[in-house]
């Protein structure tokens, strides 16, 4: 692998502690995936140190400790608590005040601590061509697909990335990796987030971890759409890329997004395929829910445009939880427009930094027993999105009623489960 | 009487124990409890065994890019086996899980290894050469 003057410095310890073992570790990645050498990155999606894992935001703080700082630009994932209003989930305060300290560590670090799965909506929005790394697959997806940088799915390699500012070139970093396999004809009109989240649920079961080419929309779809098609590819399958021809950068038409080759695959997505989506998340039989979800991936300005629009001069039935979950970047400019107040006033919860999966809900989890986390004994929770239903089942392990957002709105002020209605 | 198979070494360092065998693709968010190392996932060939301490033989992971947080968590809680060889290539999520917790790894030995070798034979795995050593 041929390594630059820089990295053979980093590698060598000259410049740190914290820079040997983050170059050490992405070398040995990149011999281990054939890479020539390395890129610079302009990005990263960094991983947060999560409460809910044994000793993982120690994790976070012994690098912060060692003086790693991030030599580019880089926002935080999701975490395992709302750092400021704990008690409105019902989470132990020795979890929000574990998981501040690794927000410490992160400032420390010099990374945006913006405890997000949608760092765009906050402002991180790389552009075209712009290399770069995410510990959060939601992220990967949307960044490779509607942005046109270059990312791999990764894990806790994004740190090192950071620290490093380096990368291996393996993967969706060289272009030749970045071209079409299957080629999707969508046979159905999807009009809501919620559909586009069922139909990327769809999609991403028969690709897999490859790199569906979309035909067919009848118009281009809203950015929140976009979001919503990536997190349910890059949930049910492992999809790092999908191309919109016309909207994925740099990719003008279909015989572009293949490069001239013959798709592996064709397959096609009717409206029974996102019917099975949503009847396959309504598991909870008798429609009894403990709680509504709305924001998954963290919703942007426009989603709480809508929320509040559905709630406006409304209030929830009494006895039901409703939960809008943003980044605390989204909070505070929907505060400033009025529509914190509006959700609030209509008896919904606005939770930042965490989400059900990500809280501690999540019975896969395996934090500190000194922190004395008893996940709740949930049997259903309503939600609008196919990747916060697919680990819902997996994390919380509860059943899930799945619907569209106006749905959801309604069965939180009716305390009624009401399905979705197709347009 | 040892013997040895060559393959690719993905992750350096040397550790030893006894082989566990499992035919089935893992997927480390959810097949197994990471407090105890158990397989709690529907792996008939290994169901209800510990990987604590073993050299865990497997043909690929599977899901989540989470897998590296799930590897880590096992070695945090000391129910993490103490090596790696897979019969596929590496996946990026499990080979950065392998690294930070210091577990060697070796991926596409020349020999089927998930049909030769017995649960319980020792084995010795250099992550670094690719060479795992069977029988001390």
């Amino acid at each position: 692998m041929q390594l630059s003057d820089d990295d053979k410095a980093m590698l060598d310890g000259s410049q740190g502690e914290a820079r040997r073992l983050a170059m050490d570790g992405l070398v040995q990645l990149g011999r281990a995936f054939g890479a020539e050498d390395m890129v610079s990155i302009g990005y990263a999606h960094i991983h947060a140190g999560m409460a809910m894992y044994l000793h993982d935001v120690e994790l976070m703080e012994e690098l912060a400790a060692r003086g790693a700082t991030m030599a580019v630009p880089a926002s935080v994932n999701i975490a395992n608590a709302d750092t400021v209003n704990w008690q409105q989930t019902g989470a132990p305060e020795k979890l929000a005040r574990l998981q501040q300290r690794a927000a410490s560590a992160q400032n420390k670090m010099g990374a945006s601590c913006s405890f997000t799965c949608t760092p765009y909506w906050a402002g991180h929005w790389p552009t075209w061509n712009t290399h770069m790394t995410s510990i959060e697959s939601t992220v990967t997806v949307f960044c490779n697909s509607v942005l046109g940088a270059k990312s791999n799915r990764d894990g806790f390699f994004a740190v090192y990335a950071g620290i490093t500012g380096r990368y291996p070139r393996f993967g969706y970093h060289l272009d030749t990796n970045r071209v079409g396999t299957h080629r999707v004809r969508v046979e159905t009109t999807p009009t809501t987030v919620s559909d586009f989240s069922c139909l990327g649920f769809h999609v991403g079961r028969l690709v897999g971890e490859g790199v569906p080419v979309f035909e067919g929309f009848t118009r281009r779809p809203t950015l929140d759409e976009l979001d919503a098609l990536g997190a349910a590819l890059a949930t049910s399958g492992g999809v790092a890329l999908f191309i919109v021809p016309g909207v994925t950068p740099p990719y003008a038409s279909v015989e572009q997004a293949f490069a001239g080759k013959i798709p592996r695959e064709s397959i096609t997505a009717a409206p029974r395929d996102i019917a099975t989506v949503y009847d396959e998340f309504c598991s909870a039989k008798d429609g009894h829910f403990d709680l509504v979800h709305l924001g998954c991936p963290h919703a942007s300005l426009e989603e709480m445009k809508s929320y509040a629009g559905l709630l406006a001069g409304k209030r929830i039935a009494d006895g039901v939880e409703l939960w809008v979950t943003t980044s605390r970047a989204v909070r505070n400019e929907a505060l400033a427009a009025g529509l914190v107040a509006t959700l609030e006033a209509a008896g919904a919860k606005i939770i930042s930094d965490t989400c059900p999966i990500s809280c501690h809900f999540a019975r896969s989890a395996s934090p500190d027993p000194k922190l004395g986390v008893v996940p709740p004994p949930l049997r259903a929770i309503v939600v609008e999105s196919a990747k916060q239903a697919k680990y819902v089942r997996d994390m919380i392990r509860c059943d899930t009623l799945l619907t569209g957002t106006a749905e959801a709105v309604e069965t939180a002020l009716t305390g009624r489960f009401v399905p979705r209605r197709p347009a | 009487m040892t013997r040895t198979i060559q393959g690719r070494g993905i992750v350096r360092g040397t550790a030893a124990g006894p082989a566990l065998v499992c035919r089935e693709p893992i997927s480390f968010l959810g097949d197994l409890d990471i407090t105890t190392g158990t397989i709690i996932g529907r792996l008939p060939s290994a169901a209800g065994q510990s990987v604590k301490g073993t050299v865990l033989i497997f043909p690929l992971t599977m899901g989540s890019a989470g897998a590296w947080r799930f590897l880590f968590q096992l070695y945090k809680h000391g129910t993490h086996p103490v090596a790696l060889v897979t019969r596929e290539p590496p996946d990026p999520s499990v080979v950065q899980g392998a690294i930070l917790a210091n577990i060697p790894m070796v991926c596409e030995p020349q020999e089927d290894v998930i049909a030769t070798i017995v649960n319980g034979t020792p084995v010795e795995v250099d992550g670094g050469s690719g060479v795992i050593r069977l029988g001390a």
